[in-house]
Order: C-alpha cells, then structure tokens, then sequence
C-alpha cells in the first residue's frame, strides 16, 4: 500500500492535479473560516458591481484627510471626464453649431470648455443628431460643470430643526485618506453578481456544495455499478443476463436527458442540493458497471480464484477479497471522473434551470445560470461568470490529471 | 461617438458560450428569460372584458365585395416570400423584437390563438398595424383619438348610447369603404361565435347599430334604474376592438359552413384589413409587413401621409438575450423586451441606444407587478402579518436589481393603486392616504407592528407563532421570469428580518397559472405569498386596475384571468368599484379613488413590488431616428409603445433616417 503510494506520487501528472484539487479544497475549508460573510446575502443595491475596493464615501469624509501634492492629479481628473473621444465629439457639436473649426482647439482644454460652456444649449436641434447623441451631450455637459474649478467641495448636513444646510467641512482637490483608517472599505476581488451578492464568498461556497454534490454523485454512481458489475460479471448467466439489460437500456437513452427528465419531474420544491447529487448519481453508473464487469470476467477464471473456490469460500468473499483488490485501482479511477462529471452534470443542470432551488444554496451551475438570465455575457460583466468557468475548469481538469497520472502508474503498458 | 474595444468581453462570452455548451452536452435552453413583460399582458387581454349583444344577423343587405381581389399581397407574397425578405432595403425596414415570439399562426382577428402578437393585438392599447379601431388611445395624455371614426364620440344625455361617426375617407384594403354596418356586424359575429371580445362584453354592450352608413351607436345594457351598467367598458370597446370587415366576415362564414371552431381556428390568410401594413412574409425566423400604398390614412383627414418605413420587420428571437445581441448589433431598431442594465448600452458601450427616458427609470411606469396573499394561510388572515411583511420588504433593492432601476422607487412615486403616470396620480389624494404609506425596510416597524398585534416569538426559536404555529410561508412565482424571481427572494429576505419564516418556490409557468388563476377554491399550500401582474394603462384606468386588483366578483371563478387572485373580498371596496364607472363628477371620482387606496392600504390583500412599463421600449439609433422620446415636441405626445400600439403608431409617421 505504502509502496504504492509513493509510486503513484510519483507520477508529474498525478501530482500536479493532485495540488490544484488540495489547493481548491484548501480554499473551500479555510476561507469560510476567515470571512465569515454569508454567502448568498445580498449587500449591493444594484447588479453586477466591478471587482474593486469598495470605500466607504461617509465615513471617508470623518476620516484623516491628509494632503498630498502631485502634479498630475489635475490632468487626470480632468482626463477621467474628458477623454479624447469625447473632446473630438465636443468638436462635432461646435462645429455643427456653427463655430469655426479654427477656432476649436482640441487639445487645450481651457478653451475648448470656454466655447462649450458659452455655445452649448440642450435644446439645439441639429439636424442629423440621435436622441442617442443628445443624451450623451448633456450627459457630458453634466460631467464637465466645475471641470476646471480648484476649489474644494462644501459638505453640508441639513438641520433637522431648521431644514437649512450647514457646513461641514471642505474636501479639498489636494486632501486623502488613508484607507486603513476608514472604518468601512468593503472589498470585492469578484465584483457583485445580479443579486448584489459578494461573488467571490459565493463562489467558494458554490464550489463546496457543487464539490460535495460531485462526491455524493460519484459516490453513489460508482457504488451501483461496481456492484452490479461485480455481481453480473461474477455470476455470469441469467443474473449477468438481467443486469446486462438494464445497463444496456440505460446505456441506449442518453443520461443527460433523463437527468433532465427527472429533474424536471421531481419539481423545484424537492429539488435540493442533496437530491439533484442522488439523481446525478443514478443516472451515470451505467460505463462504470459494464467496465467493471468486463475486468471481471477476465478475473474469474484466474487459478486464484478457482482455489479460492475450491477452498470453499462464498461469493462475496470471493468478490471482496479475490477480485475486488484487482480493479481497485480502476474502480478509484473511475470514481475520480464520476465526481467530476457529476460536477459537470450539476452544471448542465442548473443552466438549463433544473438545477437545485436557487437560494437555498449556491453552487457553480447556479452562478452561471443567473449570470446568463441577466446577461452578464452580454454586457461584459466577466466577473459574474468568468471565475466559475475557471473554477469548473479547475476542478475537471484536475481530476482527469489525477485520473492519467494514476493509468500511468497502474497500467504497465502506459508506464514510460 | 466613442468606439471601445471589447474583444476581451466578447472573448469572454465566446469563452462562456463554449463552456456552457460543454457542460449541457449541448442543446442547452437557458430557461425563458422571456420576461414577464410579454406573457402577461396577452394573457391578460384574452381573458378579461368584451362582449356582445345578441345578434343582429346583419341582412345581406350589406353590397357583397364586388369579385373577391385577394389584394395585391397575396400575389406578391408567394412570389418573394423564397428571395426578398432577408434582402429588404435596410433604409426602407424598421426592424422590432419582442413582440411575437413563436411562429405566426394566422392572420384572424376574430380568433385569439393567432400568436401573431404584432399584427393582432386587441387590448387597452390595441396594436393598429394591420387592423384598426374607432378610436387610438393615448397613455401618455390618457386621451383618445380618432382613427377610423371622423371626430370624438358622443354620450347621449342619460350615458346609455355612445354614438360616433366613422370617416368618410375610411377604406379597406381591398377599396370598398368602412361603414358602420361593418363595425355592427363585427361585434355581432363576436357573439355569435363567443370570442373573448364577445364574452367579456356581452355584459355590459346591448347592441351595436349602424344608423346610416357613417353613424354607429352603441347602447350600453341598463341596470333596473335605466342607467348604463358599465359607461367605461363601453366607451373603451371603441379603442380596444378592431372594425373587421363584414363581407370578408360573411365570405369567412360561407367557407366554413357557420362552423364556429373552424371559424376561429381558420388562418385567414385572404383576411381584408384597414391598417397601413399587411403581411409580406412569416415563417419561424421573423415576420415581415410591407406598407400598402392605397392606406387610406394618407387623406389629409386622418394622418396626411403614409408611414415612413417601407416594411416592419419583427425577429422572432429565442430569448432576451439574443434580443438584446441583435439590438446591440443594430439589426434590431426597436425592441421591446427587458434589457437588463440598458444603461450599460450606452454609457459602457457607447451604442447609439436610448430609451424613452435619459435616466432611470428609462421608461413610463404603468403597470404593478404586485404580490398577492392567499388571505385562507394561517396567519395570513391577519392584517398586521400581512402589512408586516409589506413594509419590511427593501423595495430599493428589488428596483435596482430585479429591474435593475427600471422602475421609479416608491420615494418617488409613493404606494396607492394608481401606475406612475401623472394623469392617474392626480385620481387620489396623497395627503390623505400619506399615513397609510409605507416605503419598505421598516424593520423596526413591522417588528413593532407584530408585537402590537400579540403575534411574538414565545418559544424563542426565532419564529413568530399564531395561535401556536410558527409564521412559516412559502412566496412564489413562476420559473424563469428572472426579475420576478429575483424581486420574490427579496421579499422572502424581509422575513428572516422580522421573525417570520419566508422561503421560495418556483414552479413552471404552466402549473403557476392553472393554480393561480382557479378562485373557486382555496389556493394550495406554496402558494402563501405569490406574484401576478396589474392592468396597465388603458381608458377604463386606473377604475379596470383597481377592479381587478381588490373586486371580489371575480371570487369563485373557475379561470380567472382577471385579478384579485388572493380572493380578497370587502363589500365597501365592492360598493365603490361598482359605483365608479357612473360617476362623472371629478371631485366625488377623487374621493371615491381615495377611499379605495385607503381601504388597499389598510387591509394590504396584496402589495405591489416595483412599476413596471407598458411595454420596454429601447431604441437603436444606427438606421432610423426620432422615436418618440420625451420632450420631443410631439402634441399630442407620442407614447414609448414600440410604435405599433395605441396612439404610438403616430410615431412611424415621424421617423426620419439618420442618413438619408
């Protein structure tokens, strides 16, 4: 056992799949343990927040504000409401307005927001103009009021007495703060999904779950077709006979569709994690069944099965202890690949809606699922999916290195 | 404008698209978006109000169309319909989506299992592409107009005969004039064969009579006291109900031999028709109109000209999400479904997109989507449970998420039975019902409110109980419909809040509705909690709304397709409801109206979640400009209803090319 062990560590492939499954399931243990947020509380009035750090504005306000001179502070915030684009689109509008195009230097910024301010009138009508353009030009008359201005900002509360706005304080162009001395800065590495929800808590707990519904869906496909392969392919006649019939009924309907089918017809209320692992599971023990009942005919005629025999064992001691111990190492295998198709089918699933109840519990086929209903793949919100095609991808593809590098290790033929 | 590149998000989404065909084993149906937006209105309008008096077997008096010329298009189409309809002049063709989404199956305006949502459409805005009625009505104003008839109509002094004439200049496609004859024989074949339009009608319309060719009145059927049933119901039949005409009608009856199934059911596809397009081409992918020329409306008595664009083209796309593709590719002009985020198409994308609008709410809030309670759950019976729940709800979060801010707050438009439009907020008097009012997140409120009413959690496992039973519910709406889901799991948060157990359930649409729409027996377990939707706006507004939302006629129907699907029943809202349609004094309209919020408000039967539009209404603006937007000088004011409903068709006279 020891020595196979060490044998099968040594395989480069086994390995490094092995890592990325520890490191996955290293993350999934600990980080629940670190940040304690739940996972599927919703915490961001509106969808699909960018990945960032989140400070708090309030409190920043009451914070130490200290002052810092750069010298490109300006420019850039200048730059961040008036890009070049939006400096070439100013020039179209004077332009259409009737200013001379010698007039219009785009690049200086001074007097290119002179001749907007004293020429720009929403109202204009020029002929050709969208209502699409309009918008956006007095979105940017918007972003542009108090552009060049070097005073501070006023803050102000209003009083609750009197109703009128007295002054707090004044926010300087030059003033900072430091953020570890704001009291509220709410980091989000994955941005927010649809729901306002922290997508990177919710993706760890996604993989648990999709993780534990995996093992359990293995679990249990591996354990009915190891004994019915183990039994048919033993026993032989009638009994391989029936069995053979099933697998191979089962075999002929695709088992996506009757996972489907099934799915659908349980119903959303009884559709929980749990339940959707179990039928995953038996739905695809089909290949390991008749894998393993093809090892095992080759196994029964061995000579120290027929001693076993003679010696007088029964069946199942047979089994257990004269055929089992020979396509372990195959039954391993086949469980690695039953849990990460497992995950997979949890996937498939849930995309299609079938999936577990949508806010019991997370789990990777679910993120998708929403981030799919509220397009996240069409607007560009990577965030919300993104990471959970890696996570899935992860976790596959880690299981098949583990899987290759435990052939190499126990199939002779593949060792190099 | 500004051209971004994003070939890393559309990388992404190729990435996504790969990955999520894998993991499905392909053939993945990711769920019907297909918001509520659509499902619901149709749903709605099949079911509710219209109907006839009985008959008036129009003698064959009427000249029979002279030698049946199945109209130019019938020719033509056969002919183009292999080549031409993915060839259409793309500055000729406005291109919408979300209106039809399955293939059409006929062209009768008497039969409602069409599924051909842009041409036949007859509702409180009824869609006139093809077919017209009387009247246009317009929910920006809440006025009508004109369309077939010459001038307003008229109430006789008692308001039981509505009469109006119809235009001289009126014609149908195939030359002969519309008279009121057609307009009578219409609704009498609506009776004969029972359509909806015939059945929910029936009570309330008398009779239908052409006087002279031009003059049609309609006699209201009377209560004991000879006074008109229902005025409302009548004046809307004039905007809501197609003029069909009678020799095609009668050449439809010769054909299936008065057979009244094969009647509805017969595609029609040599159906004559008034409207300014007619069908060019229909199969699974899309369905193409091409303008007849001869359209009457060009008389200068009606719109003076024809309609800008050539050929209305309508995408039949297999969800939202490849909806909104097309519209950010430009192939679609105007789009009529829930763009998640329709902001981010201009402001991140900078796509010439824009919505009726600037800012949120993007569009004209008119209906209200509205959870309803099964008032039989135990617990729920009692109204401070009931208003509990309500006001701890956190609306805020449903409106940026779930309708990810297309939806006006209730800071902005405060809770009562009226829609956001200006002409049905004035209909009660805020100061008097601001007590009542609640915004939502009023934890400490509803908590309190619990405690008052003795409803406390004396086991102390957390849950409130009632009569020993801890408060547990199940809130419900059906699968799919993602802004509804996601506002019902917003609700159910808000009674973790207060002590009160709220989980979720989605069951098909299929089961939902049959469950939901039976009111003459107790709802069933899982449905406690659960989400329908409110009329939007309409000429018999906001008195059809109300009805619907709170009148306990509709109790002990068998499918009921109306409202009030909690079973609500309170004899002084009924009283009310009924007295309304009569009432023609404004000042004792207010008043009534603002007894009914009150009452609403009080006893909260149901609550409403967000406001949501008539109809999504997001233009692109790469091909075609202005649309109807606001304050785009229109007067009257062009409503944002895809240019196809109501008194919106006014839009398609307006349209100008971006390059000529």
């Amino acid at each position: 056992m020891k020595h196979t062990i060490r044998q099968v560590f040594r395989s480069g492939k086994f390995v490094v799949g092995f890592s990325i499954f520890m490191g996955i399931l290293l993350i999934v243990t600990f980080y629940p343990l670190i940040i304690r947020d739940a996972p599927l509380k919703i915490i961001g009035q509106g969808t699909f927040f960018a990945p960032g750090i989140y400070v708090n504005v309030y409190d920043s306000m009451g914070s130490p504000h200290y002052t810092i001179l750069l010298d490109d502070a300006a420019a850039k915030r200048i730059a961040d409401k008036l890009d070049d684009d939006d400096r070439q689109a100013i020039k179209e509008w004077l332009v259409a307005a009737g200013i001379s195009e010698d007039a219009i230097e785009i690049e200086n910024t001074e007097s290119l927001l002179d001749l907007w301010v004293n020429n720009f009138d929403p109202t204009t009508r020029i002929p050709g103009m969208t209502n699409a353009d309009r918008n956006y030009y007095i979105r940017l008359n918007t972003a542009l009021d108090g552009l060049l201005s070097t005073e501070g900002a006023i803050v102000a509360s209003v009083n609750p007495e009197t109703g009128a706005l007295e002054e707090k304080g004044v926010i300087r162009q030059t003033d900072y703060v430091n953020v570890n001395q704001v009291p509220n800065v709410r980091v989000l590495p994955l941005g927010t999904d649809n729901f306002g929800r922290d997508v990177l808590t919710e993706l760890v707990q996604a993989t648990a779950v999709s993780l534990r519904i995996g093992i359990v869906a293995g679990l249990i496909a591996t354990f009915i077709g190891l004994v019915l392969g183990l039994v048919s392919g033993y026993i032989g006649g009638l009994v391989d006979d029936v069995i053979m019939f099933i697998t191979n009924l089962f075999i002929v309907i695709p088992s996506f569709v009757l996972l489907i089918l099934i799915s659908f017809s349980i119903g959303q209320e009884q559709r929980g994690a749990f339940t959707i692992a179990v039928v995953i599971g038996f739905t695809s023990w089909v290949w390991t069944a008749r894998a393993v009942r093809s090892q095992v005919i080759s196994l029964r005629n061995r000579d120290h099965v027929n001693l076993s025999k003679l010696s007088g064992h029964s069946i199942a001691h047979i089994i257990a202890f004269d055929i089992l111990p020979y396509i372990a190492s195959y039954v391993v295998m086949a469980l690695i690949l039953q849990i990460s198709s497992g995950i997979l089918a949890e996937a498939g699933l849930s995309i299609l809606g079938l999936g577990p109840r949508t806010t019991d519990v997370p789990t990777l086929g679910l993120m998708m699922n929403w981030a799919m209903i509220y397009q996240a793949h069409i607007l560009g919100k990577w965030w919300a999916y993104f990471p959970v095609i890696i996570v899935i991808a992860l976790i596959a593809f880690s299981m098949n290195l583990m899987n290759t590098g435990l052939d190499q290790v126990f199939n002779p033929a593949l060792r190099d | 404008m500004k051209h971004k590149s994003s070939l890393f998000s559309i990388l992404l989404g190729l990435l996504l698209i790969f990955s999520l065909s894998l993991a499905a084993c392909g053939g993945a149906t990711p769920t019907e978006v297909e918001a509520p937006a659509e499902s619901a209105p149709v749903e709605e309008a099949t079911a509710v109000v219209e109907e006839a008096a009985p008959v008036e077997e129009a003698a064959p008096t009427e000249e029979m169309a002279p030698t049946d010329e199945p109209a130019p298009v019938e020719e033509a189409a056969p002919v183009e319909e292999a080549a031409d309809p993915n060839a259409l002049p793309r500055n000729e063709t406005l291109y919408s989506n979300g209106q039809q989404w399955g293939p059409v199956v006929g062209w009768n305006p008497y039969s409602s299992n069409n599924n051909n949502a842009m041409a036949i459409a007859q509702q409180d805005n009824a869609r006139v592409i093809m077919f017209e009625t009387p009247y246009l009505y317009n929910m920006l104003d809440g006025q009508v107009y004109p369309l077939l008839a010459d001038g307003p109509f008229t109430w006789n002094d008692e308001r039981t005969e509505l009469t109006f004439k119809i235009k001289p200049a009126a014609h149908w496609s195939d030359g002969t004039p519309v008279t009121a004859e057609d307009v009578a024989y219409t609704w009498a074949t609506h009776l004969k064969y029972s359509t909806p339009t015939g059945t929910g009608n029936v009570d309330f319309i008398d009779a239908i009579e052409a006087v002279d060719p031009q003059t049609v009145v309609i006699k209201a059927k009377l209560d004991e006291n000879g006074q008109a049933l229902n005025p409302l119901i009548v004046a809307a039949y004039v905007s809501s109900n197609y003029v069909i005409q009678k020799a095609w009608t009668q050449t439809l009856e010769e054909r299936v031999g008065d057979d009244a199934t094969a009647f509805l059911a017969d595609p029609a596809e040599d159906v004559v028709y008034s409207g300014p397009y007619h069908k060019y081409f229909a199969d699974d992918s899309k369905v193409v109109y091409v303008r007849d020329d001869n359209y009457w409306g060009q008389d200068a008595s009606m719109w003076g000209k024809l309609p800008v664009p050539k050929y209305l083209g309508h995408v039949i796309f297999k969800d939202n999400a490849a909806g909104t593709t097309a519209l950010q590719a430009g192939e679609v002009d105007v789009s009529q479904q829930f763009n998640a985020n329709v902001q981010d198409l201009w402001l991140e994308n900078d796509l010439p997109i824009s919505t009726y609008l600037p800012e949120a709410p993007y569009g004209i809030g008119a209906s209200l989507p509205t959870a309803f309670f099964n008032l039989d759950s135990p617990g729920l019976d009692q109204v401070a449970v009931r208003k509990a729940i309500a006001m701890a709800v956190d609306y805020p979060t449903i409106i940026a998420n779930a309708m990810t801010d297309q939806s006006a707050t209730f800071d902005q438009v405060p809770r009562s039975l009226m829609n956001p439009t200006p002409g049905e907020q004035a209909m009660y008097d805020h100061e008097a019902v601001a007590d009542l009012q609640w915004a939502g997140n009023d934890i400490e409120g509803a908590k309190a409110l619990l405690d008052e009413a003795g409803i406390v959690d004396t086991d102390g496992d957390g849950w409130r109980e009632y009569n020993g039973e801890n408060l547990s519910y199940v809130a419900t709406c059906p699968n799919g419909w993602s802004d509804w889901q996601a506002a019902i799991e917003v609700v159910a948060a808000a009674g973790a809040e207060i002590g009160i157990d709220i989980t979720t359930n989605f069951p098909e649409w299929s089961v939902y509705q049959t469950v939901v729409t039976k009111s003459d027996a107790p709802l069933p377990e899982d449905y406690d909690i659960f989400m329908m939707w409110s009329d939007g706006a309409g000429p018999t507004q906001p008195w059809g709304r109300i009805r619907k939302l709170i009148s306990s006629e509709f109790n002990g129907m068998t499918s009921n397709w109306n409202g009030n699907w909690g079973q609500y029943e309170n004899p002084d809202a009924d009283a009310i409801i009924q007295a309304i349609p009569a009432e023609t004094d404004p000042d004792a309209l207010k008043a009534m109206y603002t007894d009914l919020v009150k009452i609403y408000l009080t006893d909260v039967p149901s609550f409403t979640l967000m406001y949501r539009p008539q109809s999504f209404h997001t233009v692109n603006e790469s091909v075609w400009t202005n649309f109807p937007h606001e304050g785009d000088g229109t007067n009257p004011p062009v409503p944002p209803l895809n240019l196809t409903d109501g008194w919106s068709i006014a839009g398609l006279y307006n349209l100008e090319l971006v390059n000529p």
